[in-house]
């Protein structure tokens, strides 16, 4: 197999030979390399520029290690599944002449030096042989447009305009300076192909250059919709042709591609590279060198020229942390989204494209945070967080906190920590006496009753009534006592321009009520009560909201604690505004009221129960069916604890009354609860009849049972007013059906008021009651 | 120091009322979360812009989706837990439950333990949907919102489990509240144990016997897990009063005194169950939750057959081994992973062997900073040096490690061991005492340099045997990530074992 070295081999002579070319040279025309953070303002010396070029263009593939900048080359892309990735063919236009084809690319052309009769030739080989390593068919796609116009607004407001141009309301391209150009990304990709690539970019690019944007496969498809435009038609599959195969195989190892791009059918590049070391390098020559013709192409401009060649004379250097520090925010263009002493920052072109949820938060609540004293002010496991597991604490900021990879920015947390001090604040941990005063008075300082943090910050998830600023509870976590203190007593010198107010003025308290107006104490008060995490409690001034459950067009089964149906409760919302509830300890239908359905409480521990979410009717919680011994019988009442009797008498009441809960089944979200009364099987359903503006709940009880039986039913308890079959209370009025089971009806006093009892005749096998409860408005 | 009746009851009152207010601070962090990510990351995993996740239960679903179970009473199946950067599918199975804590497959249902019953779920339409709901197990008092249901997997015989918290945590006023319940496949339900507290889990340990998670409090000074068998009392009186609803269990136990030992107790109410594993208060935990086995075949890294659990109020995970000896169950702790993002109420392996962890820091002190999370515990590859796992030996302790020790340099002083036990009492946690330094003997290795058997000049059986393994060093050089673990010795194998 030919490898590397016989390029370099073959035409390390000429090289040689040509080096006499002269040392100031033209610059070849066209989009040099883009390295975005360097066409913006930057603290990088000329040299350090250098170093980062040699960097960021893989110099180091074929002329080994220079400067160590403290974190890796950018790998080039994967080309293990160009195939499906790519179209064939702008994979051979870019092969051919990859800066004409991607300005800005950081891939040099290697064929720069066939004839040009050859080069188109040999780029399809090359491409055939790509293509042949993949399984997968490129596919164009179809692309959905109502996903563009979402695929546009996601564009300009996630951040890919921090690094990409923007386009306008015309969709013209609006040129800014520091941009990687997209102008070939409608060529090059699929739908699909694109959407992987913005899900997951590091697959492919693993240098973390194009980060990971924390795109959803949907959003990803969003974007990629918008950026491929209109669908186009379908190319038909292509098959690479086994002449071409071979033919590429061979070029591929013939002109270097495998110093950059690792194959696994292809030598290892760690091969020995014919090109010379650092040391050995003649800055005039070979890549540097426009006219070279033996070497790889880069259209490199002046600058950058001049900056590689500063670098190489020089030699290379020992970086110290903050060097290492620039270069690194550099790389990854981190800068273009965060300030840094040195750095331009957002620029006032790209500053509009940063938006937020809350204006009112100011620059803050739309900038991502300077990164000065960044190191003194976050906690290493914060950083590490941040960078490496997504983690955010500005919901409201629509741009998005990239993630570049571990493995190429696993050294920043720990570089920002020796980079960035403070002198240390101690704020001593309180003393098992002191707890209590600091926790209640940190808590006081934050709630509406204090300073009232809670009116602009949100707390544990809890929505601030005022502006939705960042969690409180995560402060702790975040920051570092040092930064924290200065904070407190100055946010504005800490965050200039922040909207957030001095607490402290001149470092006195504005609260003088708390802690003897002490500036140290108040802000260690509030140090401790966030170190305590969600165990500080909810300061006072946040709203606890119920949560109101809504029935819509589906009927709606809720089950939880309630006064109106027991601790085995179910609450039962019907489309048309009427609403029950279910005692499913004892099978009562316990409660029904019309309107909204109901409001469950989700906060502290005794969460989950429920109240009807208007004012409810309230029948029997008791069993509801019994064989009474005679009509003079007592109906057997549930078990009541008190604060004096608190331990149930008689835990099995329901089970010893013949009562057993089956269970449920839903049609079209209705329920039919299902239960035993000794060997009668009751299949209990209630749907929703309307009578003008009365509101009907139509219970239907069905029966089986092995054999003929009496059973008694308790329809009501109360001071309920009867006229014939129909029984009204309060706002409730029940009626009975004309029925042949209904063997008897029985009105009689029961503790202050009344019961009724209806006696049910029942045959053997199946039969069925129709009950109504009409509800008044 | 016994306490007399009135003035434990008047203790318990103090305590539970400081108890139930916010604003503790939840203990010391290990300091180790740093280190650990080089060898198990955590991956936040997103949920749904309008969904309130507060995972208490899980399941892995024969199609590979995992179910999770909320305390607000939903079921989601989810697709994709596993993708390398997850964006998974929810899909709301079931709604409108009571306070899930229990999830369990089985041919073609769910069966969910909730607060007010166990219930077996089915979609019978094939639309996805939850549209059956029987009721399996209702068999028990509920009649106040601290009454938690806690249910476990099936067993071999298809058996069921469910553990019941005490009234308001402290009292047993509705049936069974502190007991244990088995349902058989036939779903009759059978009382097997009693003198549970607050339980947050339970489950099969590594040998496929059921546990269950007791939480800090009254009768239990620490955390722990205990081996749970039919006939057993798990130690709080409070339960004792429903034995006549219980005629399988015979006689109750006589009431345990307070102020004892419970290594000199069980030798008293003799259906007594010692702590399998106590969990050291703050060190380990706080409030620890639900507990799995690890049976991923290694795919999860060296823990293989070992039990993962969380923490709630630490917002760490654990791990837990468990041997019995001489017919007694007892094993160690170990740290495994801090740092997470809320109270963790349960754990789960996923299809592809990682290990989800979920929860709420809702009505707690958590020290975890989000309201509810799912996070999922990945294995980089990277092997730790870790304690893999304790046993014990006739004189001492065999000591398992992930990487070669460095013999040369080890020596038996750097195996430093301390004891301690705590007072068996009514009063609210208490403190460590007993305490004693046993001296490590003699120290032997494996040529493999994985494994270490100490001999200590004196075992206390009924105390924790708390390990300091700083001082070694693997053969590359590094520390142990934790030089800590926590064995219980509730019994002593014979020299002849």
């Amino acid at each position: 197999m030919m490898s590397t070295r016989s390029f370099g081999l073959k035409h390390y002579r000429l090289l040689i030979a040509l080096a006499c070319v002269a040392v100031t040279t033209p610059v070849v025309a066209g989009v040099p390399p883009t390295v975005p953070a360097l066409e913006n303002d930057h603290p990088l010396s000329s040299k350090q520029v250098g170093d980062l070029l040699i960097s960021e263009l893989r110099c180091a593939a074929c002329h080994g290690e220079h400067t160590d900048l403290g974190f890796s080359a950018p790998p080039a892309p994967s080309l293990n599944e160009v195939r499906s990735r790519v179209s064939i063919d702008f994979l051979r236009r870019y092969i051919a002449d990859p800066g004409a084809t991607d300005p800005g690319t950081t891939m040099p052309n290697v064929l720069d030096h066939l004839p040009e009769s050859q080069r188109d030739s040999v780029a399809a080989d090359l491409a055939d042989y790509l293509q042949s390593l993949g399984t997968a068919q490129f596919k164009v796609g179809n692309v959905d447009s109502a996903e563009v116009a979402r695929g546009k607004k996601l564009f300009h407001r996630v951040g890919c305009v921090a690094c990409h141009n923007p386009r306008d309301k015309d969709e013209s391209l609006v040129k800014l300076k520091g941009s990687v150009s997209l102008s070939h990304v409608e060529q090059k990709y699929g739908l699909q192909s694109l959407a992987d690539f913005l899900f997951r970019p590091h697959d492919v690019r693993p240098g973390g250059r194009m980060p990971d944007m924390r795109l959803s496969r949907r959003e990803a498809t969003q974007i990629a919709s918008y950026l491929i435009g209109k669908s186009k038609s379908a190319s038909p599959a292509h098959q690479p042709d086994p002449v071409r195969v071979a033919r590429g195989k061979t070029a591929f190892a013939e002109h270097g591609c495998a110093a950059c791009h690792a194959l696994p059918s292809q030598q290892p590049k760690s091969e020995p590279k014919p090109a010379p070391r650092w040391s050995a390098a003649n800055s005039s020559r070979g890549c540097l060198d426009p006219k070279s013709k033996t070497t790889p192409r880069y259209r490199l401009s002046k600058e950058q020229t001049d900056a590689i060649r500063a670098t190489i004379g020089a030699g290379p250097t020992k970086l110290d942390d903050r060097s290492k520090l620039n270069l690194t925010l550099a790389a990854f263009n981190c800068t273009a989204c965060h300030t840094r002493a040195g750095f331009s920052g957002p620029t006032p072109e790209r500053n509009p494209h940063f938006t937020t949820d809350e204006p009112n938060l100011g620059d803050h609540g739309r900038i991502p945070p300077t990164l000065d004293l960044a190191g003194a002010k976050f906690k290493t496991l914060w950083l590490q967080k941040v960078l490496f597991d997504a983690e955010v604490v500005r919901p409201y900021m629509h741009t998005r906190m990239p993630q570049f990879g571990e493995a190429n920015t696993g050294h920043l947390p720990a570089l920002f920590k020796r980079t960035d001090r403070l002198d240390p604040v101690d704020i001593p941990e309180p003393s098992r006496e002191e707890r209590r005063t600091l926790r209640d008075a940190g808590n006081r300082l934050l709630g509406d009753k204090g300073l009232n943090c809670v009116t602009c910050h949100n707390f544990n998830g809890l929505e601030s009534p005022g502006f939705k600023g960042m969690d409180l509870m995560t402060t702790f976590e975040r920051l570092e006592p040092a930064w924290f203190d200065r904070f407190m007593r100055s946010p504005g010198a800490m965050r200039p321009g922040i909207v957030m107010p001095t607490y402290w003025p001149d470092g006195k308290a504005v609260r003088t009520d708390v802690l003897d107006a002490n500036t140290e104490q108040q802000i260690r008060a509030l140090w401790y009560t966030f170190s305590l995490g969600r165990s500080a409690g909810t300061p006072s001034g946040m709203r606890h909201v119920g949560t109101k459950l809504v029935v819509t067009d589906k009927a709606r089964v809720y089950r939880g604690r309630s006064r109106i149906a027991g601790y085995r409760g179910i609450a039962v919302g019907l489309p048309g505004g009427v609403n029950y509830a279910f005692n499913a300890e004892t099978g009562a239908l316990s409660g029904l009221w019309a309107g909204e359905f109901v409001s469950v409480n989700w906060n502290g521990q005794a969460a989950g129960n429920f109240n009807p979410a208007a004012r409810a009717v309230s029948l029997p919680q008791d069993v509801s069916f019994y064989r009474l011994t005679d009509v003079k019988a007592a109906w057997p009442l549930r078990p009541v604890m008190t604060k004096e009797q608190p331990v149930n008498p008689d835990p099995l009441y329901p089970r010893n009354r013949g009562y057993r809960f089956l269970g449920y089944q839903l049609e079209d979200g209705v329920p039919t609860f299902r239960y035993h009364s000794d060997d009668l099987r009751i299949a209990d359903r209630s749907t929703v009849l309307t009578a003008g503006d009365r509101r009907v709940l139509q219970r239907t009880l069905r029966f089986s049972t092995p054999k003929a039986q009496t059973v008694w039913f308790r329809a009501l308890t109360g001071s309920f007013e009867s006229n014939g079959s129909a029984h009204r209370l309060g706002k409730l009025t029940l009626t009975l059906p004309q029925s042949s089971l209904i063997d008897q009806t029985t009105v009689r006093p029961f503790e202050k008021a009344k019961e009724l009892l209806v006696k049910l005749r029942l045959p053997a096998g199946e039969s069925s009651l129709e009950i109504q409860y009409a509800l008044e408005p | 120091m016994p306490l007399n009746r009135e003035s434990a009851f008047a203790l318990l009152i103090v305590l539970s009322l400081a108890s139930s207010l916010l604003g503790e601070d939840v203990g010391e962090r290990w300091g180790t979360a740093e280190r650990e990510r080089e060898y198990y990351r955590i991956v936040s995993v997103p949920m749904p812009k309008d969904a309130v996740i507060e995972a208490g239960a899980f399941e892995v679903l024969p199609d590979r989706r995992l179910a999770i179970g909320t305390r607000r009473g939903d079921v989601y199946y989810v697709s994709g837990i596993d993708q390398e950067k997850p964006n998974p599918v929810y899909h709301r199975f079931a709604t409108g439950l009571d306070e899930i804590f229990g999830l369990a497959y089985r041919d073609g249902a769910l069966y969910v333990t909730q607060s007010c019953e166990l219930s077996r779920i089915q979609d019978t339409d094939g639309d996805d949907q939850a549209d059956r709901f029987d009721t399996v197990s209702d068999a028990w008092g509920y009649a106040n919102y601290h009454e938690y249901a806690f249910g476990s997997k099936f067993d071999k015989q298809g058996n069921l489990y469910v553990a019941l918290g005490l009234s308001a945590s402290y009292h047993s006023r509705a049936l069974f509240r502190g007991w244990a319940l088995q349902i058989t496949p036939e779903g009759k339900t059978i009382p097997i144990a009693s003198g549970l507290r607050s339980p947050g889990g339970i489950g099969h340990n590594e040998h496929g016997a059921v546990f269950y998670i007791e939480s800090q409090g009254p009768w239990n000074s620490s955390c722990s897990l205990k081996a749970v068998s039919p006939g057993s009392f798990m130690g709080h009186p409070a339960s004792l009063n429903w034995y006549k609803y219980a005629p399988n269990m015979g006689s109750a136990p006589l009431q345990p005194e307070s102020g004892t030992r419970i290594v000199t107790e069980k030798l008293r109410v003799k259906q007594l169950v010692p702590y399998a594993v106590v969990f050291p208060y703050i060190r380990m935990g706080r409030s620890i939750t639900g507990f799995t086995v690890d049976r991923t075949g290694g795919r999860f890294g060296p823990f293989e057959n070992q039990i993962f659990l969380g923490d709630y109020t630490q917002s760490i995970v654990m791990r837990a081994t468990t041997e019995q000896v001489n017919g007694v169950w007892q094993g160690a702790c170990y740290p495994f992973r801090e740092g997470f993002s809320t109270g963790i109420l349960n754990v789960q392996f996923t299809p592809e062997g990682n290990l989800i962890t979920g929860g709420t820091n809702r009505g707690w002190p958590v020290r975890g900073i989000k309201p509810y999370a799912l996070e999922r515990i990945d294995w980089t590859g990277k092997m730790p040096f870790e304690i893999k796992r304790i046993t014990i030996e006739p004189k001492g302790f065999k000591i398992m490690f992930t990487k070669p020790v460095a013999r040369s340099r080890a020596k038996a002083e750097h195996f430093k061991v301390t004891t301690f036990t705590h007072i068996y009492h009514g009063g609210y946690g208490g403190p460590e005492v007993d305490r004693t330094t046993p001296k490590t003997v003699s120290l032997r290795f494996a040529d493999d340099g994985l494994t270490a058997w100490i001999d200590l000049d004196q075992i206390t059986v009924g105390h924790v045997h708390e390990f300091d393994l700083g001082e070694l060093r693997s053969r590359d050089d590094e520390p142990l990530l934790h030089r800590h673990a926590y064995y219980t010795v509730n019994a002593l194998p014979r020299a002849d074992r």
